[in-house]
């Protein structure tokens, strides 16, 4: 039976036994019926809700989504989409037949020069079926090559940082949609009973670079309940979560004892099921508590495990940290885990910060795919690298001999994808000569979220939710399909 | 087995809502069968002629009727045979729709079609009319209008009212209804011992006038506004709107009806002579987020701000989601593209620009002045006055020795060495008034402004000050090569550390190439001539740097050797010695790139004053350099005979001995120029708020081909409201005051009920229409049609007050009603849309946050200002922030402790103990906030530095003012934070938890003051720290109470 749907089936019985001779059944048993109205919000004793959907539409290859996201816009050319022909016209103006008019952002439009750029590194061919990547800066990611499917042909209407990112990250460039992780909270449920369904770490590359948003996790018009926790490296893992200095876990407990009596007093003069509801929440408040720092806490981690992710992730924050996080959640059942990593925005210093972001990355994600695999998680957990659109072939401002920089470039771009029911060692559309237009097999960012839907066995065009009259969808209505040929 | 029993009984009484309407005997269109055919219906068979499948509309009566329906006969209509087919070709709605209809819902298509399948049309689009009073049997319970509505459906129901609720819980429902803050208990104690018969009315009469009011309507006011401290969009900066936040808090106050707050709201700029509030109040449609994003292209923004303002202008006002036919016609409510379009063009002449600023405001924009320091203006001002008085008797008695000291300066002139003559560029910059320059040397030759400079008094009359960015184009002037020998520069006054280029041509882009004299950040002076930086290249630097706020003259003479040691610098007609820091040029300087004051291209940048720029063709020796540094400025004036000067000449060399050889003089112009900085300063405006203004020259308005800014369709279309709505009133004009205008006529059928339903949803939880975003024909029907409308009517009447729309509501039966629960009316009715009870419901977060500090005596009760910004966990913003910044900076004092509806709101990272209780973002407009029920919510207020200050606090009062026992304490406490006394069995549970936290406290001292010192507020009472450590954990059990939380 479908994972998923098993926990579901499970999750109902327990509720109905737990709860079935108070007033909180008839809210639990509505929703249980299929009532997904986003206001009526019925509540359980546990973080642990039900989803949406109440079971998915078939069966699920994945069960959770770690999305790696790289903010800024990284170059798929120096890193996923090498050809050895840029070598030859490095230095050469790009001609407007390529460019076929395309919209340049404001800060190269008036750009006189668009001189062609060849990655400044060293490419060599990996895995079985010998598909280049960047050998100088990943080591690492080239070694799993046969773990990973490289998507060359991902492609945005977006060419600026905050309509695209809240646009990957949404679903559209509008503000006010919930995130893709608020979505599957919603629709799926959260199968853990002290961790939330959906959380996001930040780190931060070569520098902070572009602003990120809260509104890249948050839930739009769905409940606020389904917004990404940010799990944070200074101060409390989870906003407010430790108990003020003075008051220590035993007398939090005592008081906590009393607010639940009194509280349950309040329901025996009122009557209003809501009241249940809150006694189960400090209740789950005071869980997290303990849960949490402990998910938090890395040195439970063998020295090997820790040698495979490298000498970064003893470091609080940095993204190997985060992966090994990542992994631990997964393990938890946290659902959806989003780290987002900042600085890939190299419209100057390319070769230097692209360098210093790699190094940041390149051990960690190979370790969190190979951690993953080893302990037969990978096969249900879908891993995504990439960012919100790719950069352009052309030098923005000046190229000389070491030196670079590269404008945004939503046209085509690069993303890999792991595990969770995709291919492995596969490689899915071509662009052309000049990684700038896509000669085939196109994956616009909404067709990429439908078959990431599709392995948790969600039919995206059937996941809606009504809201202002319409029905809306992660998706979108502009035709976004699930690539079949991306998964097994 | 049993348990199959039970979900049956469940099912049962869930199903009696969702059928009840099939079992009586009339099928109302509106109700039953309008939602239904839009829900499953209208995506293919409505407005919508693009997606439109076999040319059958169901929205349109005649056409539905012609076709598809036959009145009174299902088994004849096409409709119906679908419904039910088996067929999956022919069943409606088809499989792929993802939609179905369950059989209760074809059944009422059955008996709709039974009964003549009557139509009307959509509910919302009809103008409202008051019905009479429903009869009701227990007419003795109705206190008002509103209750007969209420009960006649209760009745219908065989239910009952809830008895009303006691005064205690009824006090507390109204403060925090109508203030959003708790009772005092002095408050609490009168009301319930005040036996006269308006003793309830007296009550909301002194809630609605307590400036607090003003405040808890403006919370929700500013969700729908969707209003913030920063910009939204990619930096999400700085702004100042916080002038426009006061303005409807006072409106809410000064009750301003709500036609006129719309008004001013929407249009408050074209009013006629429209007051300064008139223009703040406009400030509304400029609360959208803008960007500032560097590759933005800005038309797209333009467009998109456009879009938002019409969405939250149709949210607001009319609960229509007129966005959706931005791209294509709507798809269930009749309102097409090109109506958009027309209703778009409103906004699409709006002055404002796609690209705004990263930090501050952007025009158009209302300066607001100071009203402290105004108060100071008229006594600076006349000082002035007084002043300038004494200066012009002084400088009126001079005229003796103004005569001798200029027979000794004409002496002096014969005597200097003459300035050399062969001049080739010489701007003295004397008579700029605007952008042009002029090269006195050849008057052909003119120079232009860059940028905004102010023309000052400088060294010789007239001079220029650069901002820094800002400079001075002359051309393509002095283009020489490094074997040419020339000399260049002029007088310059900086402040101190200033740096950048007096002048230069010179290329950035291309290594530099060219030529400068630069003044360093130190005052030192370098010269470059550059044919590739830093390889090719000669740079001398001065040894010594220039005094800040002063003249200096500095000039630089090459000659034409191609070596460091050709090139020397003078300051002030002195030979400074210089070090060389290279000296290898060997290619061309020259550059196509012209040459400028104040700049090279593009950089260094001057910040300074700069006057009478010269260039010469050859190197110029030392005397004939001092020559033209120690020429006095009045030299060509005192050169003209006497008798021969004009009257501005004598007036030139009259100022000039004033300024500088006069003692007395000097002494009270520094006071005068001391008393016009300070008038400067007050004159500056407290702040400004960004406003809506139309285009002088309106733009066009094209229908946009699935809504793409950069696709416009050959499609122009004017101004115009829907014509499914009532057209505008002849007169009215055809612009965004006109139909500001329009949303008030009698006719129109949305405002009112708009209005009014949101007053309802914050009184009660909910409002008669449940989505209040959506009055359309995918909205939620109203739980009580007649109220709704009656209301709506009657507010119109009213003259559109709020007040007393308010008022009316609180006062009646159905508002007082206690919230108790019992099980069974809770399975007939969860979500109280009947309301057979009083509504119970978690206070929304401003709420939350501003009981605890009352509470704890800790509320700060001080209107308005900029935004303040309380505790909130570390490095929030820097995580999200553009470069990491700007970095948050907590404010401290009573900043600390505002009303939240002050606090400031970063939207890409709103304060987390709002956000948490489901405040929203406000990036966008909203009408309803959610209401989750979260562990994170519960670590707030147990954690958060706020709420645990704020327990501190409140112990701290508990124990000054709660009495001697523990008791009476534990009694005290518990009634301030829910209006009520405890049971025995509560008051025993909170001793309890007391003596626990007694014993721990008295055995560790240590964790007690650490407990009682968080926050940054002062104790006002020395208190034993256990003993207040005790109770404050006590205290933050209380604050923590689920009854303290909700509004019951």
């Amino acid at each position: 039976m479908n994972p998923i749907e098993e926990y579901n089936i499970q999750l109902t019985r327990r509720e109905m036994l737990s709860t079935s001779r108070t007033c909180l059944g008839a809210a639990a048993l509505a929703s249980l019926l299929g009532s997904s109205s986003v206001s009526n919000g019925a509540n359980k004793e546990t973080l642990k809700l039900r989803g949406a959907l109440g079971k998915p539409h078939f069966p699920a290859k994945a069960k959770r989504v770690i999305y790696l996201f790289m903010a800024g816009g990284p170059s798929h050319i120096d890193m996923f989409d090498y050809k050895p022909i840029l070598k030859e016209i490095h230095g050469k103006e790009l001609p407007e037949s390529i460019r076929g008019g395309q919209r340049l952002t404001g800060m190269t439009s008036e750009q006189k020069s668009f001189p062609w750029v060849a990655p400044m590194f060293k490419f060599k061919k990996f895995g079985e079926r010998g598909t280049w990547m960047n050998a100088d800066l990943l080591p690492n990611i080239s070694a799993i090559a046969d773990d990973i499917t490289i998507i060359r042909t991902m492609n945005t209407e977006a060419i600026n940082h905050d309509p695209a990112i809240t646009y990957i990250n949404t679903g559209t460039q509008q503000l006010g949609r919930p995130s893709f992780g608020s979505w599957l909270s919603y629709g799926l449920g959260s199968p853990t009973e002290d961790l939330p369904a959906y959380v996001t770490m930040i780190s931060v590359g070569s520098n902070p670079g572009q602003a990120l948003y809260s509104r890249l996790w948050g839930s739009g018009f769905l409940p606020s309940r389904h917004q990404g926790v940010q799990f944070r490296s200074a101060g409390d893992p989870v906003l407010y979560l430790s108990n003020p200095d003075g008051l220590d876990r035993p007398l939090r407990r005592k008081m906590l004892d009393g607010l639940a009596k009194l509280n349950s007093e309040k329901f025996a003069q009122m009557g209003d099921p809501e009241i249940k509801a809150r006694i189960a929440q400090y209740e789950m408040a005071f869980r997290m508590q303990t849960s949490v720092p402990e998910l938090m806490d890395l040195s439970a981690e063998s020295k090997s495990t820790h040698e495979m992710y490298g000498p970064q992730a003893k470091k609080k924050g940095s993204f190997a940290s985060n992966c090994m996080l990542a992994r631990r959640m997964a393990e938890r059942g946290v659902p959806f885990i989003q780290l987002f990593h900042r600085g890939w925005d190299q419209h100057g210093s390319l070769p230097k910060n692209l360098r210093i972001n790699c190094e940041s990355v390149d051990q960690p994600v190979a370790a969190l795919i190979k951690d993953l695999k080893q302990r037969g998680m990978l096969e249900d957990t879908v891993v995504i690298f990439g960012g919100e659109f790719g950069r352009t072939i052309y030098s923005q401002g000046k190229l000389t001999k070491d030196n670079h920089g590269r404008d945004h470039h939503g046209r085509c771009f690069s993303t890999w994808v792991a595990g969770g029911g995709f291919k492995a060692g596969f490689d899915y559309g071509e662009t052309d000569d000049f990684c700038y237009n896509i000669v085939k097999d196109p994956v616009h960012i909404s067709d990429l979220n439908a078959t990431i839907l599709h392995c948790l066995g969600i039919d995206h065009e059937r996941f809606t939710v009504k809201h202002q009259g319409l029905d809306w969808r992660l998706t979108g209505v502009d035709g976004a399909k699930v690539v079949k040929d991306l998964i097994t | 087995m049993i348990r199959f029993l039970w979900i049956l009984t469940v099912l049962f009484f869930l199903s009696t809502e969702t059928v009840a309407h099939a079992q009586t005997d009339e099928i109302r269109f509106d109700r039953d069968i309008r939602p239904l055919l839009s829900n499953n219906c209208f995506h293919c068979h409505g407005p919508d002629d693009e997606n439109r499948e076999a040319e059958l509309r169901l929205d349109i009566e005649e056409e539905a009727k012609s076709s598809a329906i036959v009145p009174g006969k299902p088994n004849e209509s096409e409709l119906y045979a679908r419904l039910i087919s088996d067929d999956p070709d022919l069943k409606m709605p088809p499989a792929n729709s993802n939609k179905e209809l369950t059989p209760e819902q074809i059944k009422l298509f059955k008996k709709w079609i039974e009964q003549g399948a009557k139509w009307k049309k959509h509910w919302s689009f009809t103008a409202p009319k008051q019905s009479p009073l429903p009869k009701v049997k227990a007419n003795h319970w109705a206190r008002n209008s509103i209750d007969y509505f209420i009960l006649h459906r209760l009745e219908k129901e065989k239910l009952k009212p809830a008895k009303e609720a006691d005064r205690r819980t009824l006090i507390r429902r109204l403060s925090f209804d109508l203030t959003g803050l708790p009772p005092k208990l002095d408050e609490v104690n009168a009301f319930v011992n005040d036996k006269s018969a308006n003793a309830y009315e007296k009550l909301i009469d002194r809630l609605l006038k307590s400036p607090r009011y003003g405040e808890r309507m403006a919370v929700n006011w500013l969700d729908a506004a969707r209003y913030g401290d920063t910009s939204v969009y990619h930096a999400d900066g700085f702004r100042e709107m916080w002038a426009w936040r006061d303005r409807v808090v006072d409106s809410y106050n000064e009750n301003l009806p709500f036609n006129q707050f719309s008004i001013e709201q929407l249009a408050g700029d074209m009013l006629p002579a429209p007051t300064i509030k008139q223009q703040i109040a406009a400030g509304f449609n400029r609360n959208n987020g803008t960007t500032d994003e560097g590759g933005l292209i800005p038309e797209e923004y333009r467009v998109e701000y456009a879009v938002d303002r019409v969405k939250t202008t149709a949210t607001v006002w009319m609960g229509l989601t007129m966005e959706c036919c931005q791209c294509h016609e709507h798809k269930y409510d009749p309102i097409s593209q090109e109506d958009y379009y027309r209703f778009f063009a409103f906004f699409n002449v709006s002055a404002d620009e796609g690209k705004q600023s990263r930090e501050r405001n952007s025009s158009p924009l209302v300066k607001i002045a100071d009203p402290e320091k105004e108060k100071q203006l008229p006594g600076v001002q006349s000082q002035i006055a007084e002043l300038q008085n004494k200066k012009d008797i002084h400088s009126k008695s001079v005229d003796v020795a103004l005569e001798k000291w200029i027979l000794q300066s004409e002496k002096q002139i014969r005597k200097q060495k003459p300035v050399p003559k062969d001049i080739s560029l010489h701007f003295p910059l004397n008579k700029g008034k605007d952008k042009s320059v002029v090269n006195s040397a050849h008057p052909e030759q003119k120079g232009e402004v860059r940028g905004k400079v102010d023309w000052v008094k400088a060294r010789f009359g007239q001079g220029l000050k650069l901002d820094g960015k800002a400079y001075v184009h002359l051309g393509d002037v002095a283009n020489y090569e490094r074997t040419d020998s020339f000399s260049y520069g002029g007088w310059v006054w900086v402040d101190p550390k200033a740096s950048g280029a007096l002048l230069a041509r010179m290329d950035d882009g291309n290594k530099n190439r060219g030529y400068d004299i630069l003044i360093n950040g130190d005052g030192k002076i370098s010269v470059h001539l550059i044919n590739e930086w830093p390889k090719n290249a000669i740079k001398v630097i001065t040894k010594k740097g220039i005094k800040a706020h002063q003249w200096n003259h500095i000039f630089a003479v090459y000659d034409g050797s191609s070596k460091a040691k050709g090139v020397q610098v003078y300051v002030n007609g002195e030979f400074w010695e210089c070090a060389t820091e290279k000296d290898g040029l060997t290619k061309s300087i020259k550059t196509d790139k012209s040459l400028r004051i104040g700049s090279r291209n593009p950089g260094s940048r001057l910040k300074g004053q700069v006057d009478d720029i010269q260039v010469y063709s050859r190197n110029l020796n030392h005397e004939e350099v001092q020559a033209i540094a120690e020429k006095n400025p009045l030299d060509s004036v005192l050169a003209i005979e006497s008798k021969k000067r004009t009257d501005d000449q004598k007036k030139h060399i009259r100022e000039f001995y004033l300024e500088n050889e006069d003692a007395g003089y000097q002494e009270l112009a520094k006071k005068y120029n001391a008393l016009k900085s300070k008038e400067e300063e007050l004159l500056k405006p407290l702040t400004t708020v960004m406003i809506m203004s139309d285009q002088k020259k309106p733009r066009d308005t094209f229908v946009l081909a699935r809504g793409s800014y950069d696709s416009p369709t050959e499609k122009k279309v004017q101004p115009g409201t829907p014509p499914v709505l009532p057209p505008m009133t002849k007169g009215f004009p055809a612009n965004r005051l006109g139909m500001a205008q329009w949303l008030f006529q009698d006719n129109h059928p949305l405002t009112a009920r708009v209005a009014v339903n949101r007053y309802w949803q914050m009184l009660f939880g909910a409002g008669f229409v449940s989505t209040p975003e959506d009055f359309g024909s995918q909205g939620e029907f109203p739980t009580h049609p007649e109220l709704l409308d009656w209301l709506a009517v009657d507010f119109r009447k009213s003259g559109w007050d709020v007040k007393k729309m308010i008022k009316q509501i609180v006062m009646s039966a159905t508002y007082r009603q206690s919230s108790q629960i019992s099980k069974e009316l809770f399975e007939i009715d969860p979500e109280n849309k009947l309301l057979a009870r009083g509504a119970r419901f978690r206070l929304q977060s401003e709420f939350i946050r501003d009981n605890a500090l009352a509470l704890g005596n800790l509320l700060v009760n001080k209107k308005g200002g900029p935004g303040v910004k309380t505790y909130q966990p570390p490095g929030l913003w820097k995580e999200v922030g553009l470069g990491g910044k700007p970095l948050f900076v907590q404010d401290h004092g009573e900043k600390l402790y505002r009303r939240s509806l002050y606090t400031y709101w970063k939207r890409s990272a709103p304060p987390p103990n709002m956000q948490i209780f489901d405040a929203p973002t406000r990036e966008k407009c909203s009408v309803r906030r959610p209401r989750t029920n979260t562990p994170l919510q519960a670590l707030v207020v147990l954690n958060d530095v706020q709420f645990v200050e704020a327990s501190r606090n409140f112990a701290q009062r508990i124990i000054s003012d709660g009495g001697k026992n523990k008791k009476d304490r534990a009694i005290y406490a518990f009634e301030l934070a829910t209006s009520r006394k405890p049971t025995n069995v509560e008051l025993n549970v909170i001793l309890e938890v007391l003596e626990h936290a007694r014993k721990r406290y008295l055995n560790d001292p240590k964790a007690a003051k650490k407990l009682i010192s968080i926050g940054e507020s002062q104790g006002t009472v020395k208190l034993d720290a256990a003993e207040h450590a005790t109770w404050t954990v006590v205290a933050n059990m209380i604050l923590n109470l689920d009854e303290t939380l909700t509004r019951e």
